[in-house]
């Protein structure tokens, strides 16, 4: 999915003189150069891609050898089993869930950490830091801090001076609340870089302009800073909810899809069929995943470029 | 398509697919199935062959000194790799990709023999060497799929039961081990009256050990053919049998039966709470006991656990062989390294079996090779009781769903036990579809 948001988020680059440019582009930069890359994107993305198309409709398994045709059975088997839904169900609500924390966290720190004085500078690295972490290693930290006897538990204990024993990944409801709160603990830090680089480019004039209006801070904010922020937050919005969409490895560390299912999104249901042998049964939803986070990118990014037109 | 590049880049895009789109990558050229193997002496020159044995993280050390005397017997090279957890799920993609090793360490039922598909990839193994020399019934116990042997028992297969605490079982009085299901009802009834938690299962991460529970009360049905009918789609997991199994799971939990953390207890905690005493027992599996070796010695362990069969009518283990327990070997087209690896297992199984019994420090399979003294007495009762044991769903019947998961479910919640049932029916039915078995 990286490669679409990448392209639909850049900015259009300057077009070149049309005056001479076929021949003096085929000189400077022959189609050819672009073979290695176009290659391994082959390779990697549009092959994949194409293959979870054709796997879904046959019936791949690792029981046997030969692979056949199966029209609609694997669709038609994973409605009726109710698997689909609930997966994605799950998936969307922990989407949703992470994009609202990661942006509200981002947007919050890049303001508190907007001057460029050396103690920001520091604090801004350390809250980038879980970004480059393994997802791995986040999610199975946040898994021992969690526990009813973990850390987090041991703080709250020692404050409330009694024992306390919640269970932050046991419960059925709030669990996946607290995973999409780690997610967006993680990735925070992108976020809060994206907003401080937005941040960066409101022209001075017109927070001064505004000041000298008599506009305090918050005025500044909601009618100025917020609105001028529109690209850096369709960027923020989009990656942090697709890019949760395809959530896995977080989630895997920290419930694996517990407890009683709750967390178990799209991804985690695709690892765990595959994992039985069910490939065409992992394909299918691995293509139905593909679908809803195409299906819901476009709208979803051009709903935020529309906000940014009253720039 | 104006561009001459692009049209040139999605033609050869389609081509690739087409050419490849319908076939297995994992299937490769293997041919006919091999009929009646060869095997090589176990000390026949292998210079310059290299081997490769793939282990999961809890068995890679299993082959250390078993490889070792191999490679300085034959000159061949043997590298051991690890593949990370969940080992079966790893080893299943990268096979169905086309990556196989030469051994694999491997769980001999039926079911998983099946999901490697174990016709087209792995080497048939009867009339090997070494079977003439296993114990009693010990040879035809499992590794079978459709009558060809697949896969070389090298460890005893687990079994499970009841895992407990015989200093509890003394402070509360409790003389002798129960001898059916009711009666070890009966004791976990008095161990509460007593203020004793008397059974520690865990609902955290993955809950895998919840299975056993329906598995046990299953003994009897399973001596009596269940899997069987199961297999053929004449029984159901949501008809009487299984389903009162379940339900009985549920009335022992809602009874108040379990460790109070039960929804959120992990693996971890089942051992160091039986080992401290803060539960009596525990249905269990070997590698419960591996996990209980890493917390105490052996004169610890035998001082403080023991262990008893359990079946609705007696004590009748389940057995259910797992990964650790035994070797396949696959297929790979080379003809010297298939020999070569047929020859490093008549070696593990023959000459070099007395030597790997005793540096595992595990109870051996043949009459001629002794037991090593230092074999915890838990694991001992857990090898005889072998003797008429039963086989676990996992043993005997087609696939594998998720029970296990699904009764994780029931612990949170979320599912009820007719829920646990239909859903485990519906996994089980995809599967054995998918094996091509009749009656799906």
């Amino acid at each position: 999915m990286a490669v679409v948001i990448d392209r639909a988020l850049a900015p259009p680059s300057p077009s070149r003189p049309r005056t001479s440019s076929g021949q003096r582009a085929a000189h400077d930069h022959p189609l050819w150069f672009l073979i290695p890359a176009l290659a391994v994107l082959t390779v990697f993305f549009v092959l994949p891609t194409v293959f979870n198309f054709v796997y879904a409709f046959t019936d791949w398994s690792s029981f046997k050898s030969s692979i056949s045709f199966a029209g609609l059975e694997n669709f038609r088997s994973l409605l009726s089993n109710g698997s689909l839904a609930d997966a994605l169900v799950v998936t969307m609500v922990y989407a949703a869930l992470v994009a609202v924390f990661q942006n509200l966290f981002g947007l919050v720190l890049a303001l508190l950490l907007e001057r460029d004085t050396a103690v920001n500078r520091a604090v801004r690295v350390a809250f980038f830091v879980p970004v480059v972490m393994s997802a791995l290693a986040v999610g199975y930290i946040f898994q021992a801090l969690l526990k009813p006897e973990g850390a987090l538990n041991q703080i709250l204990g020692f404050l409330a001076g009694r024992t306390v024993e919640i269970a932050w990944l046991g419960s059925t409801t709030w669990t996946i609340v607290v995973v999409a709160l780690v997610h967006a603990w993680k990735w925070m830090g992108l976020s809060m870089l994206i907003y401080l680089a937005g941040l960066k480019t409101i022209n001075s004039e017109v927070i001064e302009a505004a000041r000298i209006d008599g506009a305090g801070w918050w005025k500044t904010f909601l009618a100025i800073r917020f609105p001028l922020l529109a690209p850096a937050i369709t960027f923020n919005v989009a990656t942090a909810l697709l890019g949760s969409m395809n959530g896995f490895d977080i989630v895997q560390a920290t419930t694996a899809g517990g407890p009683g299912g709750s967390t178990e999104l799209l991804n985690i249901w695709v690892f765990r069929t595959f994992g039985q042998g069910l490939f065409a049964q992992a394909t299918t939803m691995s293509l139905v995943l593909f679908v809803a986070v195409t299906v819901l990118a476009f709208p979803v990014i051009r709903t935020l470029r529309r906000r940014e037109d009253v720039l | 398509m104006k561009n001459p590049f692009l049209t040139v880049v999605a033609a050869a895009t389609l081509a690739a697919v087409t050419l490849t789109a319908c076939s297995d990558p994992g299937a490769g050229d293997a041919g006919e199935p091999a009929t009646a193997s060869d095997w090589p002496a176990q000390d026949a020159d292998l210079n310059g062959i290299t081997l490769t044995v793939w282990a999961a993280q809890n068995s890679n050390k299993v082959p250390e000194s078993v490889v070792s005397a191999f490679e300085s017997s034959t000159g061949a090279t043997v590298d051991v790799v690890t593949i990370p957890d969940p080992y079966e799920q790893s080893v299943q993609t990268k096979v169905a990709t086309g990556d196989k090793p030469d051994l694999a360490f491997w769980q001999p039922t039926a079911s998983q023999l099946t999901a490697l598909n174990a016709r087209t990839n792995l080497q048939p193994l009867d009339g090997a060497p070494w079977l003439d020399s296993y114990s009693g019934d010990l040879r035809g116990i499992t590794g079978i799929l459709d009558e060809t042997r697949y896969a070389a028992l090298i460890t005893t297969p687990a079994v499970e039961g009841v895992y407990y605490n015989k200093q509890v079982f003394e402070q509360a009085g409790i003389t002798e081990t129960p001898a059916n299901w009711d009666e070890f009802l009966a004791v976990a009834r008095k161990l509460k009256g007593e203020n004793v938690t008397p059974f520690f299962d865990f609902g955290a991460g993955t809950p895998w050990a919840t299975q056993w529970w329906v598995q046990v009360q299953l003994a009897d049905a399973a001596k009596d053919g269940l899997w069987e009918r199961v297999n053929q789609n004449q029984e159901k997991f949501t008809d009487p049998t299984i389903q009162k199994a379940i339900d009985s799971y549920q009335g022992l939990i809602e009874e108040g039966l379990f460790n109070q953390n039960l929804k959120t207890a992990t693996f971890e905690d089942q051992g160091a709470a039986l080992l401290a005493g803060e539960a009596a027992m525990a249905i269990q599996v070997n590698s419960f006991f591996g996990q209980l070796q890493s917390l105490a010695d052996t004169d610890e362990l035998n001082e403080k656990i023991g262990f008893f069969p359990i079946s609705p009518s007696g004590n009748v283990g389940t057995f259910i062989p797992d990964q650790s327990n035994a070797l396949v070997a696959f297929r790979t087209g080379d003809a010297e390294r298939e020999a070569a690896a047929r020859q490093l297992l008549s070696f593990w199984l023959g000459d070099g079996y007395a030597g790997f019994v005793e540096a595992q420090s595990t109870v051996s399979l043949q009459d001629a090779v002794p037991t090593p003294a230092g074999v915890p007495q838990a694991l001992l009762d857990v090898h005889a009781s072998l003797g008429d044991a039963v086989g676990s769903m996992q043993a005997l019947a087609v696939a594998n769903p998720d029970l296990y998961l699904n009764l994780g479910d029931l612990i949170q919640g979320t599912k009820t036990s007719q829920e646990v049932a239909e859903a485990t029916q519906a996994q089980f039915a995809e599967l054995a579809k998918a094996i091509g078995t009749e009656g799906f």
